[in-house]
């Protein structure tokens, strides 16, 4: 099928790529469908855009590329929503805010965008840690990964052999967190288990 | 809405395994204690509100920090 985008023109898009957002993203709720697009430029980032309004497309990041040991944690009742198991099933992106003052370019840590890569079902989650920032600042982090790409051939086998590592690299993780989370509560958790106290400051 | 008035010290009960406890009052702020089941999401209202905002302000992205994103990218090949 086609579609309309502001950015990018008529797209034709595979509807096996379509990805349902039952609750929409916060703020655009009647959003339910959108796809990914990746424009192939140099920048790293790709682009999800709504289905039905061709205005409606949010900037994104994997969130790896900006820190290779990020890891999202998600409560099981986030897994749940999205119908998965663990994490691993998940592809995870930051929305970026890119300002015309590329210096103050920032990505949403505390609320990212996680995807059922198998069954095409993306929710927009608040994560519980307090520490993570709605409007982070990524300027040095993403000049850090373009030069790291810089150093590659070409941007194509750049990207092909990250995603190689960093599937390999996000199970070392996975598996060590797991084994960390097995001896004691992992400390960016504020919440005491199985139940919480928490008290609004 | 459902608005029932409480002393300090006393709580309200959601479902079985909600609890809110006044913590604290102090003028015009007051402390508020939650239990809840660890999966239970609990957040203040800013916090979706700035998400919100920050996803609006995401869509304006700007053509002009992304040129000179891309622009950089070339300079360092």
């Amino acid at each position: 099928m086609k579609i309309e985008t502001q950015r990018f023109g008529t797209q034709e898009v595979n509807e096996s790529e379509i990805i349902s957002f039952p609750e929409g993203i916060l703020g655009f709720e009647g959003e339910n469908q959108f796809i990914v697009i990746d424009p192939s430029d140099s920048t790293l980032i790709l682009w999800l855009q709504s289905i039905k309004s061709p205005e409606i497309a949010f900037p994104i990041i994997e969130p790896q590329l900006l820190d290779p040991a990020s890891q999202v944690q998600l409560l099981p009742a986030d897994l749940k929503s999205l119908s998965l198991e663990s994490s691993t099933g998940a592809t995870t992106y930051n929305i970026l805010t890119i300002p015309a003052d590329i210096k103050y370019i920032s990505a949403n840590l505390k609320a990212p965008v996680v995807i059922n890569s198998k069954l095409k079902i993306g929710r927009q989650i608040v994560l519980q840690d307090s520490k993570l920032e709605v409007r982070a600042e990524i300027y040095n982090q993403l000049k850090t990964a373009i030069a790291s790409a810089k150093s590659a051939a070409s941007n194509d086998s750049y990207r092909t052999r990250f995603e190689a590592q960093n599937s390999q690299a996000n199970n070392n993780v996975a598996a060590k967190n797991t084994q960390a989370n097995n001896e004691k509560a992992n400390p960016k958790e504020v919440r005491p288990s199985p139940s919480n106290e928490n008290i609004a400051e | 809405m459902l608005v029932l008035t409480r002393k300090l010290g006393e709580s309200i009960a959601i479902d079985d395994h909600i609890k809110i406890v006044v913590v604290q009052i102090k003028g015009k702020q007051v402390r508020l204690g939650i239990k809840a089941p660890k999966e239970t999401k609990i957040h203040r209202e800013e916090v979706y509100q700035a998400i919100q905002d920050q996803n609006k302000k995401a869509l304006d992205s700007s053509h002009q920090g992304l040129d000179a994103l891309s622009q950089e990218f070339e300079e360092k090949k």
